[in-house]
């Protein structure tokens, strides 16, 4: 059996041709003849074809053998590609995702038959299509592997020279394949055989492999000869056949036409499978492919998690090394060594700041192991719906923290159907409406700043606020009076709100149950990203999600309670102000202030978390905190400023304490305790917009 | 308990005092002894949770064993020690008032504990060591979470 590893780097790779033969169907089905593509998809599918089957996958061997076939023919020009043969393609490629999942442990048996037999019925049928289809998928004969065209030696010129020579004589050339049983034993005694049977009626000019590996038995399952004879083909191959353990002969007259080297000609035969002189042929494509590869190493991500915190240690200990200096420069002034140890701890501080930050790199991947996902998936949808969409991708290259391309991935997905499904017109609609019948849609990523910015945009109808508008009243969001006197924008902002479709009792299977974007929102919003809906009714919809780079490292406000210190997220931190006892007012028990119109519930964080020692002045600093259209104003004893924090779990000892979302770590060595504020906002905030206020 | 014996029917203990008292926790549990330093408390935690320490880029929950077990707090000193232990994928500290020495203790001498000893409930323990006229009192590694005690922790965290 093979170990874990091996097992994992097979995955990975196949993940990875999966991938290319899924871009390169996609890029064939508007590009049919595009010699590269069908290349690519070629070598991909052989490669696959030879790791699964040292691997012992023979599912996924015969049926990507069959993919490498057919691709074979089509790169030959024998086989067109044609629409059904794309879908046939996208359904092999379907059933080799579950073969994938079946040996990583995750998925059931897959029955790869049904999918073999209707791309064999293209290789065989010459595309002739569903047809062609229909002929062979009813149970025939066993399943005979069919030998691709064979591809014969090559002559070279100083064969060629002989076999004029030989032409003049009266002789006549003939390409020889003798395929030699699998299980043979003495193989070098067969070939002596064939050899010797051969020189008795004429002369081996050439042969591959060469001569001396032939008769050493080095050969796979069969071997070529280039062969001058006065004999016809027939009782060539009629002696060939004779010779035990030659399980078939296949004997091709050589026609050299005007001077030229012989132009390859194929010719089809059922015989038993030899893909040897193939397997020659690609060996070399392979090694073109692999110089193009990246330097990689794959690395457990729990790896890059330990080299942080080694990080943080140093981070500390530099922190100390510089209190040290201080001390020392107090007690003896400034002299060398204190200089150098000033020195040497800024240097150190440097150092660490640039490994922390090659680290935290080294988590991100680019953007597009996600992205790569859609093309297929906007190619199935439009054509289900009936739509025509050019799908734009940009930016693929752009890195993200890998927990946040997990998390991103569904909502994208809705935003995606939504654009096709209520976006994007028919194209009877849209040529009504004076556009390009097909329409565009645009996903793209960009760094904007220390975030990440990624854009679904559509030309379709765009999104009318009235709709919405009636919508939310229908639904007794709110009522007529307040829905009429919202701005469009605000309008718009309701269809974040959970329950809210604007098609009108028409649920298709592929979105509007009004789900999607509340959905979008709360997902967004849970690690600390920012969503923004743009429409113009009649030209299209944008919606903008914004992104921090990484989960494990946000900005914060570092404020102390006592002689706590607490972080804030940044993200939800929307403004700080001083306010002094008169500022406060009541509203029945509770204390409230007005900032900017708006009255804001003021939260004093100290009380809430019982701190013991927090100072309760006249003056005092309040920080207006965030989350969604919900504000809150926090009462707290200093702000410390800004600062970069790894938010660190709390653990499962403490579970998930009220309050706090995490901890982190501070250059001193202690830790600093995050306050949970989309939770503290969510309880105790006052929503923003006009209508909820009046 | 048979698989943390070694060869001579022995096994190892760190041997701790809290509150007047001789405490045996076994040494295969133990990840590290620290000096006390400053702690981070977590607000609206139960009374026994003293906080959160930062030991090397990690976040380690430590608690007041004396007040986990009801006998009180006893003042930080220079001997106060938090020992880390790690038991079945958890790591958290216990505050001791000091740790003393390691020592062997040979199984034989080992008896159950009765229902309550010094006010510490028997469902914490794993039995009483004599030693040399010693009487050393053995805690169960693998009770210092119990599922009561996480109910409490839950209580804490949304009656609060």
């Amino acid at each position: 059996m093979f170990s874990d590893l091996e097992i994992g780097v097979f995955i990975d790779e196949l993940e990875e041709k999966i991938q290319v033969i899924n871009d390169g169907l996609l890029a064939l089905e508007r590009d049919e003849g595009n010699p590269d593509i069908i290349q690519e998809i070629f070598r991909a599918a052989h490669t696959i074809k030879g790791s699964s089957g040292i691997m012992g996958y023979q599912g996924m061997a015969s049926l990507t053998h069959e993919m490498e076939n057919l691709f074979d023919k089509i790169r030959h020009g024998e086989i067109h590609v044609t629409s059904p043969m794309i879908n046939v393609l996208f359904e092999a490629l379907d059933t080799l995702k579950d073969l994938k999942d079946e040996v990583i442990g995750e998925g059931p048996a897959v029955d790869t038959s049904g999918v073999v037999e209707k791309i064999k019925a293209f290789v065989q049928g010459d595309g002739q299509g569903e047809q062609a289809v229909a002929e062979v998928v009813q149970p025939t004969a066993p399943i005979v592997e069919s030998i691709p065209d064979r591809r014969w030696l090559e002559i070279g010129e100083v064969e060629e020279v002989v076999i004029r020579e030989a032409e003049l004589r009266g002789f006549q050339c003939f390409r020889v394949a003798i395929d030699i049983d699998r299980d043979c034993q003495m193989k070098n005694v067969r070939a002596f055989l064939v050899f010797e049977t051969l020189q008795q009626i004429g002369d081996i000019i050439k042969s591959e492999p060469s001569a001396e590996d032939i008769q050493d038995g080095k050969y796979d399952v069969g071997f070529q000869v280039l062969f001058i004879t006065k004999e016809d083909a027939d009782r060539i191959k009629n002696l060939m056949i004779t010779i035990s353990e030659v399980t078939a002969a296949e004997v091709q007259p050589v026609v050299l036409q005007h001077g030229e080297p012989y132009a390859e000609k194929t010719n089809t035969k059922v015989v038993e499978n030899a893909p040897q002189a193939r397997e020659n042929g690609t060996a070399k494509q392979q090694e073109g492919a692999d110089k193009k590869s990246v330097k990689t190493v794959r690395v457990d991500v729990t790896k890059l998690d330990n080299l942080m915190n080694l990080v943080g240690e140093l981070v500390i200990d530099r922190t100390r090394l510089n209190r040290f200096a201080e001390i020392f420069e107090s007690r003896y002034g400034s002299d060398d060594l204190v200089e150098a140890i000033n020195e040497i701890s800024n240097h150190l501080g440097q150092v660490t700041g640039d490994l922390q930050e090659q680290i935290m790199k080294a988590r991100m991947l680019p953007v597009a192991q996600l992205f790569n996902r859609f093309p297929r998936m906007v190619r199935d949808t439009a054509q289900k719906l009936n739509k025509e969409i050019d799908f734009v991708v940009e930016g693929k290259e752009t890195e993200l923290d890998r927990n946040v391309i997990e998390v991103i991935g569904d909502p994208l997905i809705h935003l995606i159907r939504n654009s096709i499904d209520h976006g994007i017109e028919t194209p009877e609609e849209r040529l009504a409406a004076g556009k390009p019948a097909t329409g565009t849609l645009l996903l793209k990523a960009s760094y904007a700043e220390s975030h990440i910015v990624i854009t679904v945009q559509d030309d379709g109808r765009g999104i009318d606020a009235n709709k919405i508008r009636n919508k939310a009243v229908e639904m007794g969001f709110v009522d007529r009076e307040t829905a009429d006197r919202m701005s469009d924008k605000e309008a718009l902002q309701l269809i974040f709100r959970a329950g809210l479709s604007t098609k009108n009792n028409e649920v298709s299977d592929l979105s509007g149950r009004g789900v999607g974007m509340d959905v979008v929102n709360t997902a967004i919003e849970q690690i600390n990203g920012t969503v923004e809906l743009d429409t113009k009714l009649g030209a299209g919809t944008t919606i903008t999600i914004r992104l921090p780079l990484t989960l494990a490292i946000i900005r914060a406000l570092m404020i102390t309670l006592g002689k706590q210190v607490y972080a804030f997220p940044l993200t939800n931190v929307s403004e700080t102000i001083r306010i002094t006892d008169k500022d406060i007012r009541r509203i029945g028990n509770n204390e409230v202030i007005v900032v900017r119109e708006r009255i804001l519930p003021l939260v004093r964080l100290g009380q809430m978390f019982n701190c013991p020692d927090c100072a309760e002045d006249s003056k005092m600093f309040v920080v207006i905190l965030g989350s969604g259209d919900k504000r809150i104003a926090v009462v707290v004893d200093k702000l410390l400023g800004e600062q970069e924090i790894v938010i660190k779990s709390l653990g499962d000892y403490l579970g998930q304490v009220h309050g706090l979302s995490g901890a982190c770590i501070l250059g001193d060595g202690k830790v600093a305790l995050i306050v949970d504020v989309r939770g503290l906002v969510k309880d105790l905030g006052t929503e923003e917009t006009a209508y909820a206020a009046g | 308990m048979a698989n943390n014996l070694s060869s001579a029917q022995e096994e190892q203990v760190v041997v701790f005092q809290l509150m007047e008292q001789v405490y045996g926790v076994d040494i295969n549990s133990v990840y590290e002894i620290i000096r006390m330093e400053s702690i981070t408390k977590i607000p609206r935690s139960p009374h026994f949770v003293e906080g959160v320490i930062n030991l090397r880029g990690r976040i380690i929950p430590v608690i007041d064993l004396g007040l986990r077990f009801g006998l009180g707090q006893n003042e930080r000193t220079q001997d106060s020690r938090i020992i880390i232990v790690e038991v079945s994928g958890q790591t958290i500290g216990m505050i001791v008032d000091s740790v003393q020495e390691v020592l062997r203790i040979p199984v034989n001498t080992i008896e159950p504990p009765p229902p309550v000893v010094n006010g510490v409930d028997a469902a914490y323990l794993r039995g009483i060591a004599i030693l040399e006229e010693r009487l050393i009192i053995l805690l169960d590694q693998n009770k210092i979470l119990l599922d009561e005690e996480k109910d409490q922790l839950m209580q804490a965290n949304f009656g609060a």
